[in-house]
């Protein structure tokens, strides 16, 4: 829900609830297990050291970590793309490395970097390659295929077009409808952004968020990149140097808490601010006091903004719809009579959704405004309060009394009730 | 310049031109079905490349006139044995080629093939062959001018080419019959790879069209070996 209300831009296309594809796993269930999971070349070199690690059904799992940590060694080990040099990994229960690695991969979905699409094969069907290989006919293939590109935001026009005819951003969509086209419960995704332009890249987390929000895959992403670890990971495992896990957490518990140096070290700056955006802004309380129609008196506005001790009031249009601040000082000079909507008014800003949006939005729609208070709509845009510096502060506050930091960093896996903070609801990725 | 020998001698320029065209086309193509396997499986291990490149580039440097006197002895004054020996030269273009070919497979995508469930010979087959094809005919189109061109030395053994008019109008001093044997050897060799360039083009939709390096009639094949002086 709180991710959801970060990111404007994503289109609420799918009314459906997958007719395509199933869900996968039902969540809390264990679908991946690494046990003591060494992985050691020859010349010696530990890429992971005796890992131990439960991936959750339904859920996305991000291994991040700097170059060299292991973790695309982690990732390869699960379709034994890698095999392990000793310990256990179990899929659903079953050591993989009883199964044939053709059959066991064709039941994993794999995202490249850099799509690793096939040039020569048409758009089509490169996304059919697992179904042709199950042994799908061609015409049911290339059906599938279509369906997987409205699935991912493909136009249907791109179908028989080459890779080299697409985009960066539409290549990697290609690469993700590929990599989902056989309906499998495990999604392997391997730097799978890392390739493409930062506004691309956001619109494509996004879409993995919308999808994921639909299917419930199990999904283990590998990035180097902390931000997008925070933004789509459910859990988050760092890696230290090694091969060694640092920590595995929820975002929000690995900025709130990070488990030492390193581990803050890698999160990077604004660990604080970064955190809000797991708070809701839901759990502001706004102040509408200070909201003022625009056909209410002058007058009566300046007596009510004197009486708060505020220097602004915020003058709302038909259909409570924000138009812009007005000053105690101008109201109380202007002739009885008048009504506040002529009252020369400085525009809003940005505004923040209060049912979608969290408080780091709150708080930044507040910072960038020039009263230093920011306006809560709902979703028909129609004003809810406004904020001030104190009202966050006790957001924050509250907030922070009501989601407990554990005292155990490095541990246990996600209970059930991190389940609800993390998951974006489904209504409100069907949202904007 | 005699004009009207052309019309005189139609049918023997028929008959030679066939002769060279089978002489030089043939060569190519066994050498390409030889290299294959070799050049792949160079490129699977590549600790085996290196030899074969010695190899085949110290073969490449035999004179053409001496492979077919080695030859001679087993397979007499014979089509086969230009044949085999013009096949040997060609190989030695074509398995760099093939090894290239191989390379140029980007290691995302073969990577991607293995991870989406492709075994190991219908990757081979489905993936990197295709992918490979166009570095291949580049390959096969500087062995088949070669081999089109190197036919015309199997005259001096008496197998009969177009090379003939080029040997008979020097005896004979009768430059007519020297340019005809030449620019047809030319023409032919054009037209080969003209045909291997539309090929290509027609097996390989998925690549970004490069108009400039379609015009030029000699591909910048992977020929690690120089062009040795001694035809």
């Amino acid at each position: 829900m709180l991710r959801g209300g970060m990111r404007p831009g994503v289109a609420g296309t799918d009314q459906r609830k997958s007719p395509i594809l199933r869900r996968g796993t039902p969540e809390g269930h264990v679908l991946i297990t690494f046990e003591s999971v060494t992985k050691r070349y020859p010349g010696g070199t530990v890429a992971v050291d005796s890992l131990d690690l439960e991936v959750p059904g339904g859920q996305t799992m991000v291994l991040v970590g700097p170059s060299g940590c292991g973790k695309t060694t982690t990732l390869r080990m699960i379709n034994r793309l890698i095999e392990p040099t000793s310990g256990r990994i179990l899929l659903d229960g079953q050591d993989i490395m009883q199964s044939n690695p053709s059959t066991l991969r064709r039941g994993i979905g794999y995202v490249i970097q850099q799509a690793g699409l096939f040039p020569h094969r048409t758009i089509e069907d490169n996304i059919g390659t697992v179904p042709l290989l199950n042994g799908w006919g061609r015409g049911k293939a290339r059906a599938r295929a279509r369906e997987l590109m409205t699935l991912v935001g493909l136009e249907e026009d791109l179908a028989r077009r080459y890779p080299y005819q697409l985009s960066g951003g539409q290549q990697q969509r290609v690469g993700v409808a590929r990599a989902l086209a056989a309906d499998p419960p495990v999604l392997l995704m391997d730097e799978p952004f890392s390739a493409v332009d930062p506004i691309v890249r956001a619109t494509l987390q996004d879409e993995l968020l919308r999808l994921q929000a639909e299917l419930h895959k199990t999904v283990v992403l590998v990035t180097h990149d902390v931000e997008e670890a925070i933004k789509v990971g459910d859990q988050v495992a760092i890696f230290r140097p090694g091969g060694k896990i640092a920590q595995l957490d929820t975002p929000e518990r690995l900025l709130a808490a990070p488990a030492d140096g390193y581990v803050e070290n890698f999160l990077g700056f604004d660990r604080g601010i970064r955190r809000l955006s797991f708070l809701a802004a839901s759990g502001l309380s706004l102040d509408d006091q200070a909201v003022v129609g625009e056909d209410t008196s002058a007058s009566m506005a300046a007596d009510t903004a004197r009486r708060a001790g505020d220097e602004y009031v915020l003058v709302t249009g038909p259909g409570q719809q924000p138009r812009g601040w007005a000053t105690a000082s101008d109201l109380e000079t202007m002739p009885s009579g008048a009504r506040t909507g002529q009252a020369p008014l400085e525009p809003y800003g940005h505004t923040f959704d209060v049912r979608t949006d969290s408080l780091r939005a709150a708080l930044d729609a507040t910072v960038l405004s020039p009263t230093g208070r920011a306006v809560g709509v709902d979703d028909g845009g129609q004003v809810v309060g406004v904020t001030s510096y104190e009202r966050l502060r006790a957001a924050i506050h509250a907030a922070e009394q009501a989601v407990p930091v554990p005292g155990t960093p490095g541990g246990a896996p996600a209970g059930p009730g991190d389940g609800q903070v993390r998951d974006p609801a489904p209504e409100a990725a069907a949202e904007s | 310049m005699m004009w009207s020998w052309i019309p005189q001698n139609a049918a023997q320029i028929r008959q030679l031109t066939l002769e060279s065209a089978y002489l030089g086309i043939a060569p190519a193509l066994i050498g390409l079905l030889i290299s294959l396997p070799l050049g792949i499986a160079c490129s699977r291990w590549r600790w085996l490349y290196a030899p074969v490149l010695s190899a085949t580039s110290v073969l490449y440097a035999v004179p053409s006139l001496a492979l077919f006197i080695v030859l001679i002895p087993y397979t007499g004054l014979t089509d086969t044995t230009v044949i085999i020996a013009l096949t040997l030269f060609s190989f030695c273009i074509l398995v760099p080629g093939v090894v290239d070919g191989m390379r140029s497979v980007p290691d995302p995508v073969r990577q991607a093939a293995t991870a989406m469930g492709f075994g190991t010979l219908r990757r081979l087959v489905q993936v990197e062959l295709p992918i490979a094809l166009p570095v291949v005919i580049a390959g096969l189109r500087v062995a088949m001018v070669s081999s089109i061109s190197l036919a015309s030395v199997g005259q001096l053994i008496g197998v009969s080419s177009l090379g003939y008019f080029i040997i008979d109008g020097y005896q004979r001093d009768f430059p007519t019959e020297i340019y005809v044997g030449a620019g047809l050897i030319i023409v032919l060799a054009l037209v080969c790879d003209l045909l291997l360039v539309g090929l290509r083009r027609l097996l390989t939709p998925w690549r970004p069209g490069r108009s400039s390096g379609e015009t030029k009639t000699v591909a910048p094949a992977p020929v690690p070996t120089p062009m040795v002086v001694a035809r």
